[in-house]
C-alpha cells in the first residue's frame, strides 16, 4: 500500500493567539472530517502536524485519517520557521518509505505551510535541509499582512496569501487544502500519477490570493 | 474546647486582634459563654462545609478538565477501548451513565472497563459522560462531560458504483468475464472496471482479446489504457483487436508458416544460427503487428482530431502453438503488465516479458509512444519460449499485478505464483474460490466474484487471463 504523506507545518507563535489559532485548530478538524468521507483519501492519505514557535514540534506523527486525532495547540513564543522546515525534512526521512526492489515506497509527500509572520530564526539553513527532500509539491500560505509572501516564494513557487488571518479566511484555506489532498489521493490511486504543481489542484477560493 | 480555643485564636490573629496578658481571664470567660460556644461551633461547621464543597468542586473540575481520549472507531468493525476511570485519574466516581453511546451501537462494559461493540453510525459523535462523585448528595444532578468519539464510515460504503454512459461513442462494457476453449486448452479471462472509475461513473480502460488462428496458432492479448489519457478505453480496445486482426490476415498466416521449419531445424540442430533466425522471425512478425497497431492508432487519432497520447495504452500478447515437442510461445510487451507461464508441476515460473516501471509511479511505456520503436530496448520486448508443457499461462494488467505481486522483484519468485494460485483457490479474505477446472460449470461466476477482491489503495481496472 503506497501512502500519500501530508505534512502540515503550522505557525503557533504568539501572534497567532486568539482567533487565528482557534481557526487553525478548527480548520484541521473540519479538514480531517471531510477527508474521511473521501474513499480514496481515507485509504491513502496520512497526515502529520508539525508546529513551530520558539521551537518546532511534531505534535501528530504521520497518521492515517481513520485513526487521526488532533492534538491541542497553543500560540506562544517566536517564529522559528527554519527549525520547522528542518523538522519536516527529518520527519520525511524517518516516516516516508522509499521504493526499493522489495517494496513499493510511499508517494512523494505534500507539504502545506501556514505562517502569519516573519521568521525569527536562521530560516535559510532550515530551507536548505528541506530542499534536499523530494516533495510532490509544497504550498505556503501567508496569513495576514504581517507575513512576507516574497520570503515564502523562496521556499516554494506555490504561495497563496490571505488578506487577514481571521477565522473565515483560515477556514477557507483549510477547505482548499482538504480539496487538494482529495484530488491528489484520487490521482495517485486512479492514474498512478503524482500531482506536481498548483495548476493541477482545485482552484483556490477567492479569499486565497495566488502570489505570482 | 481546645479546638474552639485554637480556632478563636487563629481567627483573631488573622484579623490582627491581639489579646494582652491582662485580658486572658476575660477571654477565658468569653469562651465559657454558651451563646459564644454555639457561634464558634457554627463557624467551625460552616468552614468545614465550605471546604468540603470546594474539594467536591475541585474533584469534579479535575474530571471535567482531564482530556478523555478514546480511539477512533469504524462502522462495522468490532471495537474495544479501555475507559478506566482509575487509570485516567478520575477519582471518587460514585455513579455514572453514558448518553448517546448506545445510539452508535457501542456500550460500556463495567467489568472490563471498556467501551465496546460494533459501531453502526459514523461521525464526530459527542457522547455525554454523566457522573457523580463522592460527597455529592443522592439528589444532586449529574455532572456532564462531553467526550468526542470519532467513528469513521466503512471505507467500502464510500465507493459509489455509477454506471458508465452507454451513449458514449467509445463505451465498453464495465465488466466482462469469459470462459472459452483456446488451442488445445481453455482460457478464463475477466476484465473489470476499477472502483475508482465506478465511483465517478467513468469507463473501464483495460481490454483483452483472444482467438484461435489459422495455422494452429492461438493468441491472447491484454491492454491497459492509461488513466491519464482521455480516450484510452478506445486505445486499449483498438490495440487488442488490431493485434488479433493482424494475425488473421492471409499474409500473416502465410508468414507464420515459416516458423514451423525454423522450429524443426532448431529441434534437429541442423541449419546455421537457428536461434538467431528465430529471434529474427519473432522480431519481424510480431514487430510488424505492433507497428501496424501503432499506425492504426495514429490514423484514428488524426481522423478524430485527438492526439495519439489521448489513446495511450500498454500492450502485451502471446502467440502459442502446440508442436509435437511442446508449446511455442511468442510474445511482446510494452508497459507494466506481466505475463508468465508456470511449468507442469508448478515448480518453475518463466516470465515472458520485462515490465516498464518507474521509481515513482507513472514510469510506464505505451504502444502509442513513437519512441519505443526507435529505442535500443525495442528488440528486448520480444520473447520466444519453447516448453514441453505448461500448467498455466497468465497475463494480467497492473490492476492485478499491483495488489497481488506488488513489486517487480516478486515476479520471478515461484513462491509468489504459488500463493497467487492459492489465492485463486480460496485463500483470501472473502474466501472467494475459483476452481480452475474445465468441468466447473460455475467457473465464470466464481472468477467474476474473485476479481472483486478488496485491496486497500488498489482500485484500478483489473484484467486477468489464465490459459490452462
Amino acid at each position: 500500500m503506497r501512502r500519500l504523506p501530508v505534512y502540515l507545518l503550522l505557525d503557533t507563535s504568539g501572534s497567532m493567539t486568539g482567533e487565528p489559532i482557534e481557526a487553525v485548530k478548527n480548520g484541521v478538524q473540519v479538514m480531517i472530517s471531510s477527508l474521511r468521507q473521501n474513499p480514496q483519501a481515507i485509504e491513502t492519505a496520512f497526515i502529520s502536524i508539525i508546529t513551530f514557535d520558539s521551537t518546532a514540534k511534531q505534535i501528530v506523527p504521520l497518521t492515517d485519517l481513520a485513526s487521526f486525532q488532533m492534538a491541542d495547540i497553543k500560540a506562544t513564543g517566536t517564529t522559528n520557521l527554519g527549525e520547522g522546515l528542518k523538522l519536516v525534512a527529518t520527519c520525511i526521512d524517518n516516516e516516508v518509505a522509499k521504493t526499493t526492489a522489495e517494496q513499493k515506497g510511499d508517494w512523494k509527500p505534500l507539504v502545506f505551510i501556514m505562517t502569519d509572520g516573519i521568521p525569527t530564526d536562521d530560516w535559510q539553513s532550515g530551507l536548505e535541509e528541506f530542499k534536499k527532500r523530494k516533495t510532490a509539491f509544497t504550498v505556503a500560505c501567508a496569513a495576514g499582512t504581517a507575513a512576507d509572501s516574497n520570503l515564502l516564494k523562496q521556499i516554494t513557487e506555490n504561495v497563496v496569501s490571505l488578506d487577514t488571518a481571521d477565522s473565515q479566511s483560515i477556514a477557507k484555506f483549510f477547505t482548499w487544502v482538504s480539496a487538494s489532498i482529495g484530488v491528489t489521493s484520487t490521482k495517485v490511486e486512479d492514474g498512478g500519477k503524482e500531482v506536481t504543481g498548483l495548476g493541477e489542484l482545485p482552484p483556490p477560493p477567492s479569499e486565497l490570493n495566488i502570489v505570482t | 474546647m481546645k479546638d474552639a480555643k485554637e480556632y478563636v485564636a487563629a481567627l483573631f490573629k488573622s484579623h490582627n486582634l491581639t489579646i494582652p496578658a491582662n485580658r486572658k481571664a476575660l477571654l477565658e470567660k468569653f469562651m465559657q459563654d454558651e451563646q459564644n460556644i454555639a457561634t464558634i461551633n457554627l463557624l467551625i461547621h460552616n468552614g468545614d462545609e465550605l471546604m468540603n464543597k470546594w474539594k467536591l468542586e475541585n474533584s469534579i473540575a479535575d474530571i471535567m478538565q482531564k482530556p478523555a481520549r478514546v480511539l477512533n472507531a469504524t462502522v462495522g468493525k468490532s471495537y474495544e477501548t479501555k475507559f478506566d476511570f482509575e487509570k485516567m485519574g478520575w477519582k471518587d466516581i460514585t455513579a455514572f451513565e453514558f448518553e448517546g453511546l448506545q445510539e452508535t451501537g457501542l456500550y460500556y462494559d463495567e467489568k472490563t472497563a471498556q467501551i465496546m461493540g460494533v459501531p453502526t453510525i459514523s461521525g464526530d459523535i459527542k457522547i455525554k459522560f454523566r457522573f457523580k462523585v463522592k460527597g455529592q448528595p443522592d439528589e444532586a444532578p449529574f455532572n456532564e462531560k462531553i467526550i468526542t468519539l470519532i467513528i469513521n464510515p466503512d471505507p467500502k460504503s464510500l465507493w459509489k458504483n455509477l454506471e458508465s454512459d452507454k451513449a458514449d461513442p467509445y463505451w465498453k462494457e464495465d465488466n466482462v468475464t469469459v470462459f472459452a476453449p483456446i488451442a488445445d486448452r481453455h482460457i478464463l479471462v475477466s476484465s473489470k472496471r476499477g472502483r475508482s472509475h465506478a465511483n465517478v461513473g467513468s469507463f473501464r480502460e483495460d481490454d483483452f482479446a483472444f482467438a484461435d488462428l489459422e495455422g494452429g496458432w492461438s493468441i491472447v492479448v491484454v491492454a491497459d489504457g492509461a488513466g491519464s489519457a482521455k480516450i484510452s478505453r478506445k486505445g486499449s480496445a483498438m490495440a487488442c483487436n488490431g493485434i488479433v486482426d493482424y494475425f488473421r490476415e492471409k499474409s500473416s498466416v502465410e508468414s507464420m508458416v515459416e516458423f514451423d521449419d525454423l522450429l524443426q531445424q532448431y529441434k534437429a540442430q541442423t541449419g546455421e544460427d537457428t536461434q538467431k533466425k528465430m529471434a529474427h522471425f519473432v522480431y519481424n512478425n510480431l514487430g510488424k503487428a505492433v507497428f501496424k497497431v501503432h499506425k492504426q492508432l495514429e490514423e484514428f487519432a488524426t481522423k478524430e482530431g485527438i492526439t495519439l497520447k489521448d489513446l495511450s495504452t500498454t500492450l502485451i500478447f502471446t502467440l502459442l502453438k502446440k508442436y509435437d515437442i511442446g508449446y511455442a510461445l511468442l510474445s511482446f510487451g510494452v508497459g507494466d503488465c506481466p505475463m508468465a507461464f508456470l511449468n507442469k508441476d508448478v515448480s518453475q515460473v518463466t516470465l515472458l516479458n520485462w515490465i516498464d516501471v518507474g521509481e515513482f509511479g507513472g514510469g510506464t511505456r505505451f504502444v502509442t509512444m513513437p519512441e519505443i520503436f526507435s529505442s535500443e530496448k525495442f528488440a528486448t520486448r520480444f520473447g520466444f519460449k519453447l516448453t514441453d508443457d505448461f500448467s498455466y499461462l497468465m497475463m494480467m494488467s497492473d490492476g492485478i499485478y499491483d495488489p497481488k505481486f506488488v513489486v517487480e522483484a516478486a515476479l520471478p519468485d515461484i513462491k509468489k505464483w504459488k500463493e497467487f494460485l492459492e489465492d485463486l483457490g480460496g485463500k483470501n479474505e472473502d474466501k472467494a474460490r475459483v476452481e480452475l477446472s474445465v468441468d466447473n460449470k460455475d467457473i465464470v461466476e466464481q472468477f467474476s466474484t474473485w476479481m472483486d477482491f478488496w485491496s486497500i489503495g488498489n482500485h484500478d481496472d483489473r484484467t486477468l487471463a489464465i490459459v490452462f
